[in-house]
């Protein structure tokens, strides 16, 4: 227990009065008193149950600083094309000089929360912790009392976004063991329709931990698509929390591909403000080594008449660990509910472990429910017959894999990410290294 | 081209083989008959190389080569196609990419280079034609959800694709109609050259009315109890196998 405390004293050291962070207070007041209320979870906590942060909070932590990036990484994470709209990040900080909007007009806003404050105050008054976020566990209240900057995108009534805007967030300790934190905003106003990516890569191999928080407002009828890309270093850490408030009638997709990192946990969170929502959270997971790449899903079904989908496939090689704890609930008077929940793994080797849960929590009784979770290992069988018509062992596994989750892949709905994911991910399967995934070789001089 | 000297093999402790011996020459057809439970598809995946029999004794050579040091891939790639009793469904991966694959690693072998896109879909739909497989099945993951027919007919034009200089169809027939089985059987003749080879394992007469073989097995509880010509297949079609089993079993 006092061990506990000196770990939450020192992160709350970080964050010294004089430091510069995002004004929330202006909006809300008690979240000091939750910092003071939660404790960072431990196995003790049931929702982290499987997912143990010890081994992270061994080691001591410094405030990531504001460092600029070179252009060749920048480069390397557009991959989506030229005409998508760009939001860089660095340890938290805006990179503006690095960032390129082309779609601000019809009041559309795409840029940094520090700089939206100036003129869309009212907007993110409106929206700001009030999805749940900020109360929902420690992490959640650091990152709404201490953020230094994150995306703030605002799209208006009826607007139709062609493009997908990319938020590019690079974590970078130079040499130095670093914690950051990134705060974000999405509001979709009614009938609108958009694609944001949300990617995360290192520019350095140091150990770090990132911890970033996502608020979504999707407004009556706006359709959102929401792709997440986790490809940190291999000491790298993220805990990544998305809440989603969907008013009547709104649709949210999100897919997430968690390729790289060393302990990865993502939340997903949805809470419905209307009825006749839909929403549709697809996820892979690849964790290698000793990875540890863990996916809550938190439906919250408290309207009538929503449909909810949940697709996640993980393939876990090594002695690597995945877990998925996939939680619907749906309330006395949200008739008419319609959740599905999959969960596949495949099991690369005898050491790899996969803990899988769903938790269904029904109290309406006119609802169609059904969840599945599977477990299982490459098909021997398969894996002979192709042999036998030439076809080498290693291409073999990688065709079964990729067939594996290459459905949750064709869910994707912008090409060239697909593409890209896709190329990303037959490499790794290969056994290929891919340039600025995983392991990034910096070279400040070039 | 292929010689088979005394293999023995065994699954789990149980020999299933217990000395074969079949030499097979460039041209030939040759038909291996018997009971079920005797041991046919057990040759089969043994010399196609299934790892989970355990080979106690014996020698294959194929083309001067021991085949029994090389993976299935490389007996694949050497010339081998065995063709499966019951095909495997692989969810995911569709026959165009499955045979992309093939054929690649094929052509790799033999010092090719990859086949361009173009002229590897014409071959393909060629090949399609010559099993009168629907073009529709060419999207679809490999044997996923197939007709017991369609699956015969993917194996036969999956062979069609790779030109092996020796083909071995298990049980190829079994489950055919009779317009599905001349077609098949139709495919299979069309491949026939005078350098390649076939075993064709069945059951039963009817399929060697349509493949005509220039020799006929028997092969009884792991051993081959009886070889002949052509006739043999209509002799054992008229007094079934009882006589045989009562023969082998006495000595
Ligand atoms: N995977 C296996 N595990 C255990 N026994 C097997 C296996 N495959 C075949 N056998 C046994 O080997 C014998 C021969 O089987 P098989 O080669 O399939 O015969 P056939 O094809 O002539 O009907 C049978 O007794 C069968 O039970
Ligand atoms: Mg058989």
């Amino acid at each position: 227990m006092k061990q506990e405390n000196n770990i939450k004293n020192d992160l709350l050291n970080l964050f010294s009065e004089d430091k510069e962070f995002l004004p929330f207070r202006l909006f809300n007041e008690s979240i000091k008193n939750i910092i003071k209320e939660k404790e960072i979870p431990t196995s003790k906590t049931e929702q982290w149950k499987n997912t143990s942060l010890d081994a992270i909070f061994k080691h001591k932590f410094e405030l990531g600083k504001k460092i600029n990036v070179p252009n060749q990484f920048v480069d390397t994470f557009s991959f989506y094309g030229s005409e998508a709209d760009r939001l860089v990040f660095v340890n938290g900080f805006f990179i503006e000089e690095k960032s390129q909007i082309s779609q601000n007009k019809d009041e559309i806003y795409i840029g940094s929360l520090r700089n939206a404050l100036q003129t869309h105050k009212e907007i993110i008054a409106e929206n700001y912790c009030k999805t749940g976020l900020c109360k929902h566990n420690f992490f959640t209240a650091i990152n709404s009392e201490y953020s230094q900057n994150g995306a703030f995108i605002y799209i208006p009534d009826n607007v139709v976004l062609e493009n997908p805007i990319h938020i590019v967030n690079f974590i970078h300790g130079d040499n130095k063991k670093v914690f950051s934190q990134t705060r974000n905003l999405i509001v979709a106003g009614k009938n609108s329709n958009a694609k944001i990516i949300s990617s995360y890569h290192s520019l350095s191999e140091d150990f770090t931990l990132n911890n970033v928080a996502t608020e979504i407002i999707t407004k009556e009828h706006s359709n959102l698509q929401f792709y997440i890309f986790e490809g940190e270093g291999n000491s790298a850490n993220l805990i990544n929390n998305t809440f989603v408030n969907q008013h009547e009638g709104s649709t949210f997709i999100s897919n997430t591909s968690t390729m790289c990192g060393n302990l990865v946990r993502n939340e997903i969170h949805i809470d419905y403000k209307g009825e006749h929502c839909e929403t549709d959270l697809q996820g892979i997971y690849l964790p290698d080594k000793e990875q540890h790449f863990d996916n809550f899903i938190n439906i919250k079904h408290s309207k009538p008449n929503c449909k909810s989908n949940q697709i996640y496939k993980g393939i876990i090689d090594n002695k690597a660990k995945a877990v998925f704890t996939g939680k619907v609930y749906v309330a006395r008077d949200a008739q008419k509910t319609d959740a599905v929940q999959s969960n596949k793994n495949l099991l690369l080797t005898d050491s790899a472990k996969v803990f899988s849960r769903p938790q269904l929590e029904i109290y309406a009784d006119d609802v169609s429910c059904a969840h599945g979770s599977t477990t299982g290992q490459l098909d021997q069988e398969a894996i002979f017959y192709m042999k036998t018509r030439g076809i080498s062992e290693r291409k073999a596994k990688t065709l079964l894999m990729s067939a594996f989750i290459g459905d949750v892949l064709d869910k994707i709905e912008i090409s060239a990410y697909k593409d890209y994911v896709k190329y990303l991910l037959n490499r790794r399967l290969k056994g290929q290294k891919v340039e600025g995934l995983c392991s990034l070789q910096i070279c400040p001089s070039c | 081209m292929l010689q088979i000297i005394d293999l023995k093999a065994e699954i789990n402790g149980k020999e299933i083989l217990k000395g074969i011996n079949l030499e097979i020459k460039p041209g030939e057809v040759h038909a291996i008959m018997g009971p079920n439970g005797s041991g046919k598809s057990t040759l089969a995946s043994v010399l196609a190389g299934r790892d989970i029999f355990n080979v106690t004794g014996g020698k294959v050579i194929f083309k001067g080569k021991n085949l029994l040091d090389l993976s299935p891939e490389e007996r694949s790639r050497e010339g081998i196609f065995l063709a499966f009793q019951y095909p495997v469904e692989i969810p995911g991966v569709s026959i165009t990419n499955f045979m992309r694959a093939a054929l690649d690693e094929h052509r790799i072998h033999k010092g090719l280079k990859p086949m361009p896109a173009m002229e590897f879909l014409k071959y393909m739909k060629e090949k399609k034609a010559l099993v009168e497989m629907e073009a529709k099945l060419e999207g679809r993951a490999v044997n996923e959800g197939f007709s017991g027919g369609e699956k015969k007919k993917n194996e036969v034009f999956q062979m069609a694709m790779l030109e092996p200089d020796l083909a071995i169809l298990d049980e190829t027939d079994s489950g055919l109609d009779i317009d599905a089985l001349r077609v098949v059987a139709n495919g299979v003749n069309k491949l026939r050259t005078k350098d390649n080879a076939s075993i064709v394992i069945t059951h039963y007469q009817r399929l060697l009315d349509f493949i005509v073989p220039d020799f006929v097995h028997v092969l009884y509880n792991g051993k081959i109890v009886k070889s002949g010509g052509k006739e043999l297949a209509l002799e054992l079609e008229e007094t079934g196998y009882d006589e045989i089993k009562i023969k082998a079993d006495r000595s």
